[in-house]
């Protein structure tokens, strides 16, 4: 066959098939109801049950005497979509990008090291955290670490523990870690609101971020960079970390742990993608919180531990804020 | 070995729930859970069809695979089965079986404690020692280790659900299909398929009919 003679039986066979569709468009609007062409079928070919088999891939719901929920649905098709997102898309991927940023922050305080103070410490120390603040910090913080051990235990447990502990033994600490997840989720959801209206104020983007932008928070060069009473950093943990995804956390969350609503199994399997991968991503963005407020930043852990900061960390880390407080202001964002 | 598969036959089945009544009776299963339902498919309308359906013990199940503490196995029967030890109640294996076969006693309960999983076992029973009554308590009665089948499929009373060995039960249905209704055109064959031959033909002018006008507009 040459070439102009292909081209030309290719053409034919597209105008054939433009007309075949064309031919059967107006057929298909005008289909009868699904029980309808059963009955039809059933006159004109006894024993051929296409329209019934048809209809029970629609994920519709049928009679049946089950009072379950979804007991009528003979087949749901949603299912198996789930299970190929779940296994094969965020397990791989989150799990591998859990190990990457944990491997990125391990390799910049390698090479970087912590955050230190430029001048001596003065020894006066001044209020950073007040109690209720404190308090809100360290529910929300300690209930997030459980919910974050037991929920990467139910995505990663049976690739990871079960071939080091053994499937009985980690079988039965699931058991106990499904139910600590259940029953701690509702107190971080709470602690979480809490801590949005504790500091949502104080979060409020200002002026003064664009130099923190500018200068990427001295991460790389060393130098300290004024800010508010939280830097841009922060800030951005606050609103995406805490506010954004742990908002969606806890919707999602609340949709998987009372499913006595009503939810069906495609509201569950959505809500389930939904929390994955939000929890993922809000896991990696608390590993660089975790690191600054610990081992990254010199005096960073103490000022959450006890609440009080020296004036010199202060003054390099927080200028604006240090220089309000040291006026006589509230140290909250002015204006 | 044999590979164990359920089969329920459309053309038979009466909607009776025998078989539903049957396994719940034989496993003594607790309120709100039934390891088999049937389901009838436009109902009331003629050309209606009623299939009973539990777990199809599938070769690649989708319960096996999302479950985190990988609690089920698989016989050398092809039956899936699992160990309610290991079993947390997170429900995944519900949300990812095509035929809505895990059941949980607590039922879909606040704070998700809905229970240990319970699902058909092909009246196999589960790791426990078979026959013992720890095993019949969490997992219902061994049937198959006594040299019997499923209960369900015993009880059918039209025979319209069959359990057993995948080719003795295909070999069966094979037949039946073959000897359906009445003999000649009207068995399954091209007919069946494709409708009577005079019904063909009438289809064939009926879009020629079509067609032409098609063509005048």
């Amino acid at each position: 066959m040459t070439t102009s003679n292909y081209a030309s039986w290719l053409g034919r066979w597209l105008i054939a098939v433009c007309l075949m569709l064309a031919w059967s468009m107006p057929l298909r609007a005008a289909d009868a109801p699904p029980a309808q062409k059963q009955a039809e079928r059933q006159q004109s070919q006894p024993g051929n049950n296409a329209p019934m088999w048809a209809e029970v891939r629609q994920d519709k719901a049928h009679f049946t005497n089950n009072p379950a929920n979804e007991a009528g649905v003979l087949i749901q098709t949603g299912g198996d979509s789930w299970r190929h997102l779940r296994n094969d898309v965020v397990t791989f991927y989150g799990g591998w990008l859990l190990l990457l940023v944990v491997a990125a922050i391990f390799g910049f305080y390698k090479i970087k090291g912590p955050l230190t103070n430029h001048d001596k410490l003065t020894g006066k120390l001044i209020q950073r955290f007040p109690r209720y603040e404190r308090v809100v910090h360290w529910i929300t913080a300690g209930s997030f670490l459980v919910l974050a051990l037991t929920g990467l235990g139910i995505l990663f447990g049976k690739h990871v523990l079960i071939p080091v502990i053994g499937h009985s033994l980690f079988g039965y600490l699931m058991v106990l870690g499904k139910n600590v997840h259940n029953f701690i989720g509702p107190i971080f959801v709470i602690s979480m609101l809490a801590m949005i209206a504790v500091w949502a104020r104080d979060n409020v983007w200002q002026n003064i971020d664009a130099q923190w932008i500018a200068k990427a928070g001295g991460l790389l060069s060393g130098e300290h960079v004024p800010s508010g009473r939280f830097n841009f950093g922060e800030k951005t943990w606050f609103w995406i970390g805490v506010t954004i995804l742990g908002l969606t956390v806890a919707v999602s969350g609340l949709v998987l742990d009372f499913p006595n609503f009503g939810q069906t199994r495609a509201d569950m399997q959505l809500a389930n993608l939904v929390h994955a991968v939000a929890a993922i991503v809000m896991l990696v963005l608390s590993f660089g919180h975790i690191y600054m407020g610990t081992i990254g930043v010199h005096g960073a852990y103490k000022s959450m531990e006890t609440g009080y900061v020296d004036e010199t960390w202060a003054r390099e880390h927080h200028e604006e804020w240090f220089n309000d407080v040291k006026a006589g202001k509230s140290g909250h964002p002015q204006g | 070995m044999a590979r164990m598969k359920f089969l329920s036959d459309a053309e038979r089945c009466i909607e009776c729930n025998g078989c539903v009544t049957a396994c719940k009776n034989e496993h003594e299963l607790p309120w709100g859970v039934n390891r088999r339902r049937v389901v009838t498919i436009n109902d009331g309308v003629p050309g209606e069809k009623s299939i009973s359906v539990s777990c199809m013990h599938c070769s690649d199940a989708p319960c096996m695979a999302v479950c985190p503490t990988n609690c089920f196995y698989k016989t050398e029967d092809g039956v899936v089965l699992h160990n309610k030890d290991a079993c947390i109640g997170c429900g995944y294996c519900l949300f990812a079986c095509p035929f809505g076969a895990p059941q949980f006693p607590s039922g879909p309960a606040a704070f998700g404690a809905r229970g240990k999983m319970d699902k058909c076992t092909f009246c196999s029973g589960g790791p426990e020692e078979n026959n013992s009554k720890e095993e019949f308590e969490k997992y219902g009665r061994n049937r198959i280790s006594e040299g019997k089948l499923p209960a369900c499929a015993e009880m059918c009373a039209t025979k319209a659900l069959l359990a057993g060995d995948a080719p003795v039960i295909s070999d069966i249905f094979r037949d039946r299909a073959l000897r359906r209704g009445k003999a000649g055109d009207a068995a399954w064959g091209w007919t069946t398929a494709y409708g009577k031959p005079e019904q063909a033909q009438e289809r064939t002018q009926e879009r020629a009919r079509e067609q032409n006008r098609e063509g005048q507009k």
